[in-house]
């Protein structure tokens, strides 16, 4: 690989060369064959130089994911190793450029590459010491008809999968009880979880936008009375795509004419910078301004007549285009008084201007020139279902009918009988009903509330009753405020265990029941395992779940030793024990004959 | 879905339809019958054009009168949309057309849009000149009757539109196929077939069915004159987003004379006896026959067609006078003297340096003292124009627009006494030194305006989304609706959360009120609202300013201050400009912003450009901050003459004039948010005079009811808080099924009719009854009908 430039730097203290490929940054330590640092172009973010002058030349690179990237020294000779860093900076700064530039016009990197799911192995292996993410990459990553992204290697899976736990720590535990521990290997603890993964792969993806802001470098004031304006090479590059004349000036006048500090000196001092800023109070200070032949070539008159200087004929789509408005009808009646005039205070347009100008290029840095003929295209194109969108009421329109999940009922038959006997015997009460004279139900009711003042009147409690009924809402509450001082009183050991062995076997659950059932069609993200695969799932799973018991007992056992009322624990557990139990049923029912694996 | 109001059978292009739409089509067909005019006012973005249309299309397709429809529109994006509506209406029409005969008859309605030849011109080389003016003159050169008939009798020998000729190939009426062409569509058609699109929809238009323009066209007599002379009287004329309707009738009757303008008058009075002399040398027969014409009576000379008018008179139909013009300026060079002299007269008052304002009755005396013009011969000055203008056959009359403009002064000036004055002001501001000074004719009274209309037409429309208070409006026009009616809005949830910021965080007050607008404290409060919401609000924000002064001014200071940085951080920033393609440009690219997800902020004036005809619903416009209440200048002498007028002719206060100006626009500005009950929007009015009850009772009734106590005195903070609550709870999936409340099905809708049926035929036998019973009359079992059932026990 041809190297564009290469220098002598050391890296962690250690001597090597730096190389910059047309791929690649590398480094090399002297001795070596091998690279040691590689890092693509598409993972440069920033970059920083020591300064000028300094006792080393220094350059430090930031990475995408890493900003604190990697620090070079250049070890030649000063002159030498100033040229040299000049160089590598130059080609960075365009890479770093064009990375910025192309943020979102390429698509994201997708992290993960999908694999053909080939049936592993490994799957049924009941125990894997670690997580082995060369043995599960082809389980956990899949080719199913949905697009998903996978990775193109084993270890941005783990990197995903590291982050995902380290952002759920209830999920570390759990991965932790039942993976380290062996109980079910790391592909079949992710399987059902890809949402996840995926999820984090999405956002892992997100790089930042560019910042709004305008470009407005500030200058700060030492002492002395001096000001000073840092210039990074980040900044050199924002001022050229901001403000191009300035890199119409740098390209003509750097090196011929001035060298590279001069040039930024004197263009902070020159009208133009002061055009560019972003400020209004910035045309008071033009006239302490010196004359400067050579910006001063550059500078064009301020922007600020009623109409913009750069005309632009671009079509606009029909329903935002005032200047159609404008142009409908001649103008009548009176002028519009002063404060509907626009541009009345001068220096405003321009700066209005400049905001215009740079949210549409920040735009255009994103989604790319959409202005070009291909959007002429699709605008004189743009069929009437287009503009029929911008008009249209969707909540006017029946919802379509989504195509439904099809309730499957175990003898069908039956229900439909039985509902309509009950509605042949409710349909003649109907009847019934409905002949009721409303007129007699009325007079009924009139009835019974004549007199209801004396009713009310007569009304007498007996005392005993009433007594119960207290006594019985008194102990209601004294249970209830007991069982809720009593809630935590559970010895914190006793409780993880609790915890824990109600987790697993909510696991063992999901996992049993996942590989039972045919697995949702959307969800779809692994490969469907085999027939045998699933079986061997299951059977291994059930052989788990029959434990469950034994393991409450044994959490029973241990709270009758640590003096807690074993009950409440069995209480606890209950529900756990229900579904696990219901499980073992339907394990035993569906298949009698158990295909043990092997 | 189709249904009937009282055997009307109705297409509706949706399955379902809002409550409020039913509403608005049933008082609609009343209007209809009783062939009367009425005021609609229908909650911004539920359908208010489509049910119109609906409505209207039905009448005329049911009925064999088929009523002309005449729908004008404020905006060409309006005016677009509105035929993009039409002609999905059509469509769905057609596709549920139950017979093959209702088919045909639904495929032979044709609707067209008219603007103006500037948006309608293909001509490679005309269609190129940035001004509407030249537009018109170069076109008028290319296909006037003059210019056709040389070029036709001696091919080449001038210059003609190609696409004007090609016209002249197909049978008038029928130069498109029938069907609904919105504006784009005419360009198409025009480019595909090589004929005019400007001329194909000026002639079709006594065929269509509908014609969509802007007001002008009807309330503009130089328009109207030329537009709209031949449309039936049984036409249904509707104007919708009517809330400037006032507006646009007093500009149409107001004119502005600047010094620049008398110089460039008086050029083209030079040029005319130029033009004068040169024909009496080589054609003299020409001016003669004018003489004779111009004895014989006024009306007779414009015989020729509609579309060569050059200049049309600026007198409403009923004050032209129908006598021929008088003989001291029947004679060309004698008009021409007349002229000069009229114009040296105005360029003397220009030269005064105090303002003055008289009656038109006393600058006539005046005019009389000084330069002995009479009145007659003024008024017949603009008509006397035209006919020289025509005779002398001259071209690129866009040069000359400045002395059609003083003919037209003269003419006004002339014609009319009562409503209108003369207001010289000869600086821009007070403290300017340097004079620059403006004649303004102005028109006061929007009724007389608008009063041909109404007389002419039996059904006019008047409907807006903000037309509150609704008896402003018959008071101002000078007319009796048959109905005046204004909807609540019908929701499930509340779509819209209407807030008043009365006070920023740090509880200093704020307001745009003129002593306080510039107080640092009020523009960081302001600019902390606009930080705060670019950080809580997704996608698009628009800010709406009261004037393009103070926008200006507070853009600059957030900018110092550092607020804008702060946004910049949230969002993109896009600004309203003076020009109108570059705030197209920048509002398309708002739009995109806001498609993208980034999100951007627009900051704009209220009653400027993009308030007036461009929406927001959707992602294009989550919240809507107003900042301060837009109320007029209220030193401009325009202004105070205008309200010492409604105060003495209409009796109308003029604080009440004012605050209801400031708020229907206000308003129009916080309801471009809302397009159908799924959307949301936040609506922020960011004044403390917002939180006062005077203030409030003019909002449209259907935002007002969505104003809570607590959210009608806020501060910064709070209205965070309860725009973020509301935005929770927005963003989840309404679980409640909205049909039946706020949007009904057939079913709904003949329930509805059977109740109201039941309803009436209740009422008409309580009017049998001579019971009194205004008590209780609220609905629900009358105490008479439970009186009844106890007498039979």
């Amino acid at each position: 690989m041809p190297a564009l430039c290469t220098a002598k730097a050391t890296f962690k203290k250690l001597s090597g060369s730096l190389e910059l490929t047309d791929t690649h940054l590398q480094w090399t330590q002297d001795s070596k064959k091998a690279p040691s640092v590689r890092v693509p172009y598409a993972e440069f973010a920033s970059l920083f130089c020591s300064r000028e002058g300094a006792a080393q030349v220094r350059l430090k690179v930031g990475l995408v994911n890493d900003d604190a990237g990697h620090n070079f020294t250049f070890t030649s000779p000063q002159p030498i190793s100033l040229t040299e860093r000049e160089n590598f900076k130059r080609e960075l700064t365009t890479i770093i450029g064009r990375n910025r530039g192309a943020i979102d016009a390429t698509p994201a990197r997708t992290p993960l590459a999908s694999t053909p799911g080939t049936p592993n192995p490994t799957v049924s292996r009941p125990t894997v010491p670690l997580p082995r993410p060369s043995t599960s990459r082809a389980v956990s990553v899949s080719s199913g008809s949905t697009p998903v992204p996978s990775g193109n290697d084993a270890t941005t899976d783990f990197r995903l999968r590291k982050k995902v736990l380290v952002g759920n720590p209830d999920l570390a535990t759990l991965h932790r009880e039942l993976v380290v521990t062996g109980q079910i290997t790391e592909a079949e603890f992710w399987e059902g979880r890809e949402h996840l993964l995926l999820a984090q792969a999405a956002s892992d993806s997100q790089k930042r936008g560019r910042p709004g802001t305008l470009v407005d470098p500030r200058p700060q004031t030492v002492d002395g009375g001096e000001i000073k304006i840092v210039i990074t090479p980040q900044l050199v590059h924002d001022i050229f795509e901001e403000f191009p004349v300035v890199a119409k000036a740098y390209s003509e006048n750097v090196p011929n004419k001035l060298s590279e500090g001069e040039f930024w000196k004197r263009y902070f001092h020159s009208r133009l910078f002061h055009a560019h800023r972003a400020s209004i109070r910035s045309s008071a200070a033009q006239h302490v301004m010196k004359d400067d032949p050579i910006f001063d070539k550059y500078l064009e008159p301020d922007d600020d007549d009623l109409e913009p200087r750069r005309q632009r004929d671009e079509d606009v789509e029909m329903f935002v285009d005032l200047g159609a408005t404008r142009e409908d009808h001649d103008e009548t009646g009176n002028v519009k008084d002063v404060t509907m005039q626009a541009g009345r205070q001068k220096g405003v347009l321009p700066l209005i201007r400049k905001f215009n100008e740079h949210s549409e290029r920040l735009l255009k840095s994103v989604l790319g020139p959409d202005d070009g003929p291909a959007a002429k295209r699709r605008r004189l194109d743009a069929d009437s279902s287009d503009r029929y969108n911008e008009i249209d009421l969707d909540d006017l329109h029946d919802a379509q009918d989504s195509v439904g999940i099809i309730l499957e009922m175990q003898d069908r038959q039956r229900y439909f009988e039985g509902g309509l006997s009950s509605a042949k015997s409710t349909s003649t009460e109907d009847v019934a009903k409905q002949k009721m004279d409303v007129r007699a139900a009325l007079r009924e009711a009139k009835d019974n509330t004549q007199d209801w003042g004396r009713n009310l009147a007569q009304l007498k409690l007996e005392k005993k009753s009433a007594d119960e009924a207290l006594g019985a809402m008194t102990k209601n509450v004294t249970a209830r405020l007991e069982t809720r001082i009593q809630k935590n009183d559970l010895p914190p050991n006793l409780f993880r265990q609790m915890a824990t062995c109600q987790t697993a076997a909510n696991e063992f659950l999901r996992q049993y029941w996942s590989s039972v059932y045919p697995p949702a069609s959307e969800l779809q993200t692994l490969a469907t395992p085999t027939l045998a695969q699933r079986a061997t799932k299951e059977a291994k799973m059930i052989g788990y779940l029959v434990k469950t018991h034994e393991k409450v007992d044994a959490l029973v056992r241990t709270a009758r030793i640590e003096g807690v009322e074993p009950g409440r624990v069995e209480i606890a557990m209950k529900p756990v024990l229900n579904a696990v139990d219901k499980a073992l049923a339907h394990h035993r029912a569906r298949r009698p004959p158990i295909p043990r694996p092997t | 879905m189709k249904f009937t109001i009282d055997n009307l059978p109705i297409v509706f292009p949706y399955d379902r339809i809002y409550p409020e739409q039913y509403a608005y089509m049933c008082d609609l067909k009343r209007t209809l019958d009783a062939t009367g005019h009425c005021v609609l006012e229908m909650p911004s973005g539920t359908g208010k054009t489509v049910s119109l249309l609906s409505l209207i299309v039905s009448y005329q397709q049911f009925y064999p009168t088929r009523r002309k429809l005449i729908y004008c529109s404020r905006t060409v994006p309006e005016i677009e949309k509105a035929l993009s509506e039409l002609k999905r209406l059509m469509d769905y029409r057609i596709s549920t057309a139950e017979t093959e005969e209702e088919r045909t008859k639904e495929k032979n309605f044709t609707g067209l849009g008219l603007t103006s030849r500037k948006n309608l011109c293909i001509h490679p080389e005309v269609s190129k000149e940035k001004k509407g003016k030249v537009v018109d003159a170069r076109c008028r050169d290319l296909t006037n009757a003059v210019a056709c008939q040389k070029g036709r009798e001696n091919p080449g020998s001038v210059p003609l539109c190609d696409w004007h000729e090609k016209l002249n190939e197909a049978e008038p009426g029928n130069l498109v196929p029938p069907g609904i062409w919105t504006l784009a569509d005419v360009l198409q058609y025009g480019r595909d077939h090589g004929t005019c699109p400007y001329f194909t929809v000026r002639r079709m238009m006594p065929f269509v069915d509908v014609v969509i323009y802007s007001f002008h066209y009807l309330l503009d007599p130089k328009v109207a004159e030329q537009v709209s002379k031949e449309i039936s009287k049984d036409a249904i004329v509707v104007f919708d987003e009517a809330h400037n309707i006032d507006n646009v009738c007093i500009e149409s009757l107001s004119v502005d004379l600047t010094r620049p303008m008398l110089e460039s008058a008086s050029r083209s009075v030079h040029k005319l006896s130029e033009k004068i002399e040169e024909i009496k040398q080589t054609d003299a027969s020409k001016l003669q026959d004018e003489y004779a014409k111009l004895v014989e009576g006024l009306q007779e000379a414009s015989d020729a067609r509609d579309e060569d008018a050059f200049m049309a008179n600026p007198v409403l139909p009923d004050d032209l006078l129908k006598e021929a013009v008088p003989g001291n300026i029947r004679k060309a060079e004698h008009f021409v003297a007349f002229l000069k002299r009229f114009v040296e007269y105005l360029k003397t008052r220009m030269r005064v340096l105090h303002v003055v304002a008289e009656t038109p009755l006393s600058f006539l005396q005046h005019l009389k003292d000084i330069t002995y013009i009479e009145r007659r011969p003024l008024r017949f000055c603009a008509e006397r124009l035209q006919s020289l203008v025509r005779t002398l056959n001259i071209t690129r009359l866009d040069e000359f627009s400045s002395l059609q403009k003083v003919a037209s002064f003269a003419t006004l000036v002339a014609t009319y006494e009562k409503g209108f004055l003369l207001i010289l002001e000869p600086f821009e501001t007070d403290n300017a030194t340097v004079p620059n000074p403006i004649f303004h004719f102005v028109c006061l009274d929007p009724a007389i305006a608008i009063k041909p209309v109404f007389e002419r037409f039996s059904s006019v429309v008047i409907t807006s989304g903000t037309i509150s208070p609704l008896d402003m409006y018959p008071k101002m026009l000078q007319f009796t609706p048959v109905v005046q009616e204004t909807y609540p809005m019908t929701l499930t949830r509340n779509a819209f959360l209407p807030l008043i910021i009365t006070r920023g965080s740090d509880q200093v007050a704020i307001s745009s009120r003129f002593e306080v607008r510039n107080d640092p404290a009020v523009v960081r409060n302001f600019g902390s609202i606009l930080v705060e919401y670019s950080k809580i609000v997704p996608d698009g924000i628009v800010a709406f300013f009261p004037s393009y002064l103070y926008m200006e001014s507070i853009v600059a200071a957030w900018n110092d201050m550092g607020i804008l940085n702060e946004v910049w951080k949230h969002k993109l920033i896009f600004v309203e400009t003076p020009d109108a393609n570059e705030t197209s440009i920048a509002l398309e690219n708002y739009r995109r912003a806001c498609n993208n997800g980034r999100g951007a902020v627009l900051l704009s004036v209220a009653r400027g450009k993009v308030a007036e005809g461009i929406d927001f619903d959707h992602n294009y416009g989550r919240a809507v901050i107003m900042f301060g209440i837009p109320y007029q200048y209220t030193e401009s002498r325009i202004l105070k003459a205008r309200l010492e007028y409604l105060r003495d002719a209409y009796r109308i206060r003029e604080s009440e004039f004012l605050g209801f100006d400031a708020i229907r626009n206000a308003a129009q500005c916080v309801g471009r948010v809302l397009r159908g009950k799924t959307d949301w929007g936040l609506m922020v009015f960011a004044d403390k005079r917002f939180a006062r009850a005077d203030k409030r009772a003019k909002l449209p009734r259907w935002i007002n009811q969505y104003i809570t106590e607590t959210a009608a005195n806020l501060s910064t903070d709070m209205a965070l808080t309860l725009s973020k609550l509301f935005m929770r709870t927005i963003s989840q999936n309404p679980n409640e099924n909205q049909t039946g409340i706020s949007l009904w099905t057939l079913e709904d809708v003949e329930k509805a009719q059977a109740k109201q049926k039941a309803l009436a035929l209740e009422m008409e036998q309580l009017q049998e009854d001579p019971v009194d019973e205004d008590e209780y009359g609220d609905g629900g079992f009358s105490d008479r009908l439970i009186g009844e059932l106890d007498l039979d026990i």
